[in-house]
């Protein structure tokens, strides 16, 4: 068997682009094409219990009965707009203050230690505290997202706060800049990559956050939807709920690439040279 | 006078929830006293409900972790390694991607049923995928001058592996490590959330259920404690294993 | 300041700052200089003299702590945009494109609209950047990035010119060509240039006067008057005159270097 040290440049793991060749797309997808057939062999030929693996006609049925009825839409709405909102405050809260942190000595004295006690922490350890704080409706999962997702902001905005560099300030303030116009002119926009990708992270987490708190909390959304399938022993209902779950995240984190690739068009990493 | 600095915004913390509770600015039965919650987790502790519950949830992340760092290191590897493996697993591995491994939690009861193997299994799933990237990254992160020169004298293929590859990648599987150490712990409170049999997680679920709040802020603690004692080990762990480095 | 032939008047200036893990170190040690109006004055020496130092205090980014300053603007206490500067790795922003960097210092002057577009493109066509009005820094190679850099500052009109290595990040080639290019605008506008290097043969170039300093603790020790900037002849570089004062500037540099290092051990 070849065990060929390949020496071609190092390429980190992403979610995939698309490219269009037809050998490209064979190897990039050839394998779970294969998982998929072998999945509908072992359905036909009864291999495996229907309730530990549904046949993939059934998954694929539901998933599309799913769309037409709407009930995908409802169920992701529900679960993206607890998400989403989670996600907004933790922004909305971890972005000033992550910037508060970075400038001021004081700030970073009193909140390192809190945030790096609260980066290794389950912070879904907190869900109980949050049903008693705020009831077992969209409120208390809406503020055990903000929770989970705060952190990574506030460590990100930190970093990027505090790593710009002195040059780009200094040539601001030789040009006459104030120190307000400095902060706003240059300051930020130089800490938008890093405040951007702190944003990027937060963002599946906050989506899961979102389904774990369903999970628990019950109720409509994806994550109560699952656990509702499994109560009743539904398990097609549970193999969508993971695939509807996967497209929403999917979607989520293009999304969040998108607005990337806008907001820093200017940047090195769109621009290879 | 550092470490002192360090645990100071702590405290500064705890006094403030204390003042804010024995005040009567925050009811306590939204947010029990600090000492409150202090007196609690001490009779927990000394109490026999604590330390066998710890146990169980300790073990059963341990568990997870390490079977996922056997098996992801291996995949990773495997996939840096040789082409081959790389096209047959990448795309299974990519597809993983963006699947949050807590939506798999109803799809594992229904396949374990409630119980330890399925908490034990959640926490390999959701460890495997950081593992498996840090060390495919890392392997393939390796500068390939490095691995020329090492061919160039004479180095056998298993060779360069061992002496070239695996301490070149060593800082970003490392890192990788660090993250799952952190899923581990996630994975095992939202498993024993919901899977709510023993452990930690479950304490904090059924002290809640039955209004036992002090205690169940004292399990809060405890957990979040671990959590950051395993993180901080890790950490020096790292720094060990890597103090060949600048 | 009475003498109107001085640009800039340094007068026994020391610095002194506390690395992370040590003793203090002596930047500078209680150095004084007269650098003329217009004229091009370049602070040659090894790595750790202090003259990144001096050139940032001049530019008023650190705050003196013993001596004086004074230009004709006055003493300096801050930045300000009479002092332009020009960093070694051009310090542009770069989320804003060539021609909304050069624009920002005009602005900061007081200068908008129709007037500062102008402006703008008279000094991107000076360096000869035009036809990349609006490319963004990282779509630029180094020399283009450190040009534009250049027509930044040149836009907000500064008396004096700043330049910390400025071609230190570029390739040899380019390197000769923005030496070329920089004494070519400096004879047009005639502003008063202090120039930090390490390159010997760039600061016999360039300049009029080249202060040689000396590391720990950082002090001028020589002042040699070059002047070759001032012809407008070709062939310099070639030239037994300025071969000489390479060779002689470099035999005190490494002088100094070698009783440096003499001193520390």
């Amino acid at each position: 068997m070849s065990t060929q040290l390949s020496v071609r440049a190092p390429s980190a793991m992403r979610p995939p682009r698309f490219a269009w060749s037809a050998l490209g797309t064979l190897k990039r997808f050839g394998s779970i094409l294969a998982v998929l057939v072998v999945w509908e062999i072992a359905g036909r030929l009864h291999l495996v219990r229907p309730f530990l693996l549904p046949h993939l006609e059934s998954v694929i049925l539901r998933f599309y009965t799913d769309i037409v009825t709407g009930a995908f839409f409802w169920n992701a709405a529900l679960t993206l707009y607890r998400a989403m909102v989670g996600f907004a405050l933790a922004a909305l809260i971890g972005v000033p203050l992550g910037i508060l942190i970075g400038v001021n000595r004081l700030m970073r004295w009193f909140w390192d230690p809190l945030v790096s006690l609260g980066f290794p922490m389950p912070k879904i350890a907190f869900l109980p505290v949050f049903m008693l704080w705020f009831g077992v409706f969209d409120l208390s999962k809406i503020a055990m997202v903000a929770f989970s997702s705060v952190f990574v902001v506030i460590a990100s905005t930190q970093a990027g706060t505090a790593g710009v560099e002195r040059w780009v300030i200094w040539s601001a303030r030789s040009m006459g800049a104030g120190r307000i116009a400095v902060f706003f002119q240059v300051m930020l926009p130089a800490a938008m990559p890093q405040i951007l990708t702190g944003l990027q992270v937060a963002m599946p987490v906050a989506l899961i956050t979102t389904v774990v708190a369903e999970m628990l909390m019950g109720g409509a959304g994806l994550g109560g939807m699952m656990m509702q399938a499994g109560s009743y022993a539904d398990s097609v209902g549970v193999f969508v709920g993971i695939i509807e779950t996967s497209c929403v995240g999917a979607i989520a984190v293009t999304a969040m690439a998108q607005l990337r690739r806008r907001l820093l068009r200017w940047h090195p990493e769109f621009n290879p040279r | 006078m550092g470490a002192l600095s360090r645990i100071a915004p702590l405290l500064i913390v705890a006094a403030f929830w204390e003042a804010i509770t024995r005040s009567g600015l925050v009811p306590t039965d939204l947010l029990p006293p600090f000492s409150t919650v202090v007196v609690a987790l001490v009779k927990l502790a000394t109490g026999g409900t604590l330390w066998p519950n710890t146990v169980d949830s300790v073990a059963r992340a341990a568990a997870g972790f390490g079977i996922a760092v056997v098996v992801g290191t291996g995949i990773g590897a495997g996939m840096a390694l040789w082409r081959g493996f790389e096209t047959a697993a990448g795309p299974l591995v990519q597809a993983f991607f963006p699947l949050p491994k807590s939506a798999l939690i109803p799809l594992v009861i229904v396949w374990f049923g409630l119980g330890d193997t399925a908490k034990t299994f959640l926490i390999f799933l959701g460890c495997l995928l950081p593992v498996i990237l840090s060390t495919y990254n890392g392997l393939r992160g390796v500068d390939q001058v490095l691995v020329w020169s090492a061919r160039s004298l004479g180095a056998t293929r298993a060779a360069v592996i061992r002496e070239v590859l695996l301490p070149g990648a060593m800082p970003q599987i490392l890192t990788g490590l660090r993250t799952a150490v952190a899923f581990s712990f996630l994975l095992m409170v939202s498993s024993e959330l919901i899977i709510a049999t023993n452990g930690l997680g479950y304490l904090i679920g059924s002290y809640g259920d039955n209004g036992a709040y002090p205690a169940m802020f004292a399990v809060i603690l405890v957990v979040t404690g671990l959590g950051y004692a395993a993180d901080r080990a890790f950490v020096a762990l790292s720094s060990f294993l890597l103090r060949w480095r600048e | 300041m009475s003498d109107t032939q001085t640009g800039i008047a340094i007068d026994r200036l020391s610095h002194r700052y506390v690395p992370r893990s040590g003793q203090p170190v002596t930047a500078l040690d209680n150095v004084s200089l007269q650098v003329p109006r217009n004229s091009f004055h370049a602070l040659l020496g090894p790595s750790g003299c202090g003259k990144s130092t001096l050139l940032f205090l001049i530019g008023g980014f650190l705050p003196i702590q013993e001596g004086q300053i004074r230009t004709a603007s006055g003493p300096v206490l801050a930045p300000g945009p009479e002092r332009g500067v020009v960093f070694q790795n051009f310090a542009l922003f770069p989320w804003k494109t060539v021609k909304q960097n050069v624009l920002y210092g005009i602005g900061k002057r007081g200068i908008r609209g129709a007037e500062a577009d102008q402006r703008a493109q008279h000094f991107i066509d000076l360096v000869h950047l035009s036809g990349f009005e609006n490319s963004f820094p990282a779509q630029l190679s180094g020399g283009m990035q450190q040009r534009a850099a250049l027509a930044r500052t040149l836009a907000t009109d500064p008396d004096i010119l700043l330049m910390d290595e400025p071609f230190g990040a570029l390739d040899a080639q380019t390197r000769r060509i923005m030496q070329e290019e920089l004494l070519a605008i400096w004879r047009d506008t005639r502003k008063t240039v202090v120039f930090v290097t390490h390159d010997v043969a760039e600061a016999v170039y360039l300049a009029d006067t080249i202060s040689v300093m000396s590391a720990r603790p950082g002090r001028i020790c020589q002042r040699i008057d070059a002047g070759f900037n001032r012809r407008a002849e070709t062939g310099v570089f070639k030239s037994p005159e300025f071969i000489g004062l390479v060779e002689h500037v470099w035999d005190l540099v490494r002088s100094e270097v070698d009783e440096a290092r003499q001193r520390s051990h």
